[in-house]
């Protein structure tokens, strides 16, 4: 398992800087929170990482591979990216949807090889949604869609796993449920970076975390090192406590 | 209501109503000493009838070999564009026209107190001799006009007399039969001694598998003489049509010979009949 | 459901051809048929089979299936089921083609000279189209297909005007309707190579367009070249739809229809509806064709009005089955 590691990222939009000169690391068998304000090029970064955008200036490795050195069918094999809020355009089913996860190893022409029918019924299982694998994937709700998604990101078992908002628009259930999942995938050896603005769930199940403003990095390293009262103010503009008890630890937002 | 009537009486067909007019300048009675066409038709009614001093002009479609068949004649007179600016301009004392000219030119000319003269269709024979005779009353050419009748019957009765054998012909132009029973077209095929399929009571689509049927002996086009790329050539053309209908039998006549008739429609006739003598007479070979 | 569409569609076309080679002006017998195939003989029912029905069904299967593919095409890489080959201006272009080659004479000159010259209004009009709404989306890439369209149109009406034949507007009004009248197989040979090649093309986009159901960006991550599949999709459409034209005028409707009815038998995988949906196409252009030969109402009705009118009930029924379903 390969760690994803960028270096000195520089990437200009419309005349605007939007990654300036980021340095970030994505470290295998852990999962990493990125976080920061609204427009602070958390997005950006994730799709440079995942390599679907690519950056004027920088380097990005993974492990000991230039991320440009890998083909792009090599890199959809071993990376799965999820947007934010993902959606499906046609009515087609759950199961459907999960198995296009492996199109990259999908031969030309043909029919999809038993072997890999094998693999989708074991994603079903595992995201709960064997009940549902022939209902039409417009009409789930939000936590159903987000758990056929994320079977989809991990029906090919990739090496690297970038999501964009997990939690985005779910009830606090399904949006605990997604965080679990993600972190079970970080303890099995995967790299796993996440976008969120859930900070709570970030300091409960991330292990290492990136903040990042203004396209700069502000603080980057183990979780406890960023979520502190003094960095997550400076981040957020906003005056920050940090209140632990048998429970956990929560983070409270003061004016 | 008056201005009703003068359209009216302007517009009483065959008894050239020059009197009619109310115009200060009306001629001498019968005799209009310049005047003006404004359909194709009477174009070269006009032209056969009368010297071109008294021409005032004709329309531009008088010039066109493809349409008429008095463009030698039209060469030495002006045209007009059937425009009452052109009317205006050249202050005719009479003008012709049949049924078809533009409306709002007719309907500003009976405004005008112009004295208009109208005549009918000229699809038969009959409606030929018709026309050619109240254009040469209006014109006080009476004379003349019974002239190019007598020589028109003439040429009919020898045509009828010693027609060509009975071929049968299918006018062809890519869209069918071209010449309905009743049409001048296939009076003239007739008049030459020629079976026009099409006159076997058919209503059928008008596509190649029609003409399969039909199976005429020759196809008959009627070709303009400088031809124009088009849709027509594009398919026109049927590789069958070509097979079987190439070259020997396939003749061509004029389309100005039908266009509008005239006393000279019977020399199409008498050219056609020599056609016809040279052409192959039997089935293409494959309805042998 | 999916495993017997194909056949379905196949014994369909199949029956259709059929009655495709009886009908007509002159019917025939089904014996008459199978001798014309058998025993070849210059009679007339055998002139009539061979070199007159049988490439105009040929036409109807080429074109048709090439309608509904690059249709399915469309819908499937703007994921949008109003799409259709003409969005990306290529039927309009094709036709301004056609009409120059037809009417200033280089059709007269070489035979080639009309599909070559479609294929270049095709491929410039949607290349037009690609390049205006470079990076902007979808909205935009419909937005630019259709002023192209509207600019074709205007230069095909400027075309006309200008052209030497004064009967050039009256004709080219039933041909932009859509004609297969009295095609031979000098117009197969000429679209044939085209329109196959085109729908090589189409085809490979298959796999892609299954996993664009996610989206842009989802398919992007899947390893999808998504330039490339666009280029694939505009030349496919551009030879095959430009071929189609140059021979048979501008036939609509299709390319909206076909697969539009196929999508739901396939449980939308628009990857999948690419084959049922050119075969539905040209199952509609064939049994459209019969109609213009064996209705007549009046003169004959073009080929555009009868797609129109088979066509048209099952877009009410498609209508009919989402107001039920809606909320």
């Amino acid at each position: 398992m390969s760690a994803l590691a960028l270096q000195g990222i520089r990437l200009a939009r419309g005349g605007r800087l939007v990654l300036d000169g980021v340095d970030a690391a994505f470290a295998p068998g852990r999962l990493t929170a990125v976080i920061g304000p609204n427009g602070a090029g958390k997005s950006s970064l994730l799709a440079v990482a995942a390599g679907l955008l690519r950056a004027d200036e920088g380097t990005i490795t993974l492990g000991s591979e230039p991320l440009s050195a890998i083909g792009r069918t090599a890199l959809a094999r071993r990376r799965a990216y999820l947007p934010q809020n993902p959606r499906v355009e046609w009515p087609i089913s759950v199961e459907r949807v999960v198995a296009l996860g492996l199109t990259p190893s999908l031969p030309a022409f043909g029919a999809l090889p038993d072997a890999m029918q094998a693999a989708i019924d074991t994603a079903l299982e595992e995201a709960d949604l064997l009940p549902l694998r022939d209902r039409p994937a417009t009409r789930l709700s939000g936590g159903e869609l987000a758990r056929t998604m994320l079977a989809r990101a991990t029906v090919g078992d990739p090496e690297v796993l970038i999501v964009d908002e997990p939690t985005a628009g779910l009830d606090p259930r399904h949006a605990i449920d997604a965080a679990r999942r993600l972190r079970a995938r970080a303890d099995a050896g995967r790299t796993v970076g996440m976008a969120i603005h859930d900070l709570d769930l970030a300091l409960r199940f991330a292990q290492d975390a990136i903040a990042i403003r203004g396209g700069r990095v502000l603080a980057a390293g183990p979780a406890e090192t960023v979520f502190r009262e003094d960095v997550l103010a400076r981040l957020y503009d906003v005056r920050v406590a940090i209140r632990r008890d048998g429970d956990g630890a929560s983070i409270r937002f003061l004016e | 209501m008056l201005r009703g009537a003068i359209l009216l009486l302007a517009a009483v067909p065959l008894t050239g109503c020059t009197a009619a007019s109310s115009s200060p300048a009306a001629p001498a009675a019968g005799r209009p000493m310049r005047v003006m066409s404004l359909s194709l038709c009477t174009d070269q009614l006009l032209l056969a009838l009368l010297p071109p001093e008294r021409i005032a002009s004709v329309t531009w479609l008088a010039r066109d070999p493809d349409s008429s068949v008095m463009t030698r004649a039209a060469a030495l007179v002006p045209v007009n564009h059937g425009l009452a600016e052109d009317v205006i301009r050249q202050q005719p004392d009479l003008i012709l026209s049949d049924g078809f000219s533009m409306a709002a030119t007719r309907g500003l000319l009976a405004r005008l107190g112009r004295p208009v003269t109208e005549i009918g269709g000229t699809e038969s024979f009959d409606q030929i001799r018709s026309a050619t005779r109240g254009v040469a009353r209006a014109v006080g050419e009476q004379a003349r006009g019974e002239a190019l009748i007598a020589r028109m019957d003439g040429q009919l009765a020898e045509l009828a007399r010693d027609p060509a054998p009975p071929v049968r012909v299918a006018a062809w132009n890519g869209d069918g039969f071209g010449a309905p029973p009743g049409s001048l077209y296939d009076a003239v095929l007739r008049a030459a001694g020629a079976i026009n399929v099409a006159s076997e009571g058919t209503t059928a689509a008008p596509d190649t598998e029609t003409l399969l049927a039909a199976a005429p002996a020759l196809l008959i086009r009627s070709a303009p003489s400088r031809p124009q790329p088009g849709l027509r050539d594009n398919e026109a053309r049927h590789p069958l049509v070509r097979r079987y209908w190439d070259g020997a039998r396939t003749l061509t006549i004029s389309p100005a010979a039908f266009m509008c008739g005239t006393p000279f429609v019977a020399d199409a006739a008498l050219a056609l009949r020599a056609d016809l003598r040279r052409a192959p007479r039997t089935a293409p070979s494959f309805a042998r | 459901m999916t495993r017997w569409l194909i056949p379905l569609l196949l014994a369909l076309l199949l029956l259709a051809a059929g009655a495709s080679l009886l009908a007509g002006t002159v019917w025939l017998r089904p014996a008459a048929i199978l001798a014309a195939f058998t025993d070849p003989q210059p009679d007339l029912a055998g002139l009539i089979v061979r070199d007159i029905r049988l490439p105009r069904l040929v036409l109807a299967l080429l074109i048709g299936g090439i309608l509904g593919l690059s249709g399915a095409v469309m819908q499937g890489l703007l994921r949008n089921p109003l799409a259709e080959p003409g969005l990306l201006g290529v039927t309009a272009g094709s036709s301004l083609g056609a009409v120059i080659a037809i009417y200033y004479g280089f059709a007269a000159s070489f035979a080639l000279a009309t599909p070559l010259l479609a294929l270049t209004g095709g491929f410039v009009t949607a290349g037009l189209a690609l390049l205006l709404a470079r990076g902007a989306g979808t909205m935009a890439l419909i937005l630019a297909g259709a002023a192209i369209s509207g600019l074709a149109g205007a230069g095909i009406s400027l075309a006309l005007n200008l052209a030497p034949n004064p009967y050039a507007a009256y004709e080219i009004m039933t041909w932009l309707m859509g004609s297969l009248a009295d095609r031979s197989w000098d117009h197969v040979r000429l679209a044939a190579p085209f329109i196959l090649a085109g729908g090589a093309l189409l085809l490979a986009t298959g796999r892609a367009l299954d996993a664009l159901a996610l989206g842009e960006a989802q398919a992007e991550s899947l390893g999808i070249p998504l330039g490339r599949i666009r280029l694939l999709a505009l030349f496919g459409t551009a030879l095959g739809v430009g071929a189609a034209t140059a021979v048979a005028g501008a036939i609509g409707f299709v390319g909206l229809i076909a697969p539009h009815v196929v999508r739901p038998l396939v449980a939308h995988r628009p990857g999948k509806a690419l084959v049922p949906a050119a075969l539905a196409g040209a199952l509609l252009v064939v049994l459209a064709d019969i109609a213009t030969r064996t209705i007549r109402i009046g003169a004959t009705v073009n080929l555009g009005v009868f797609v129109s009118l088979i066509g048209a009930p099952f877009f009410l029924w498609l209508v009919l089955h989402l107001r039920r379903a809606a909320p």
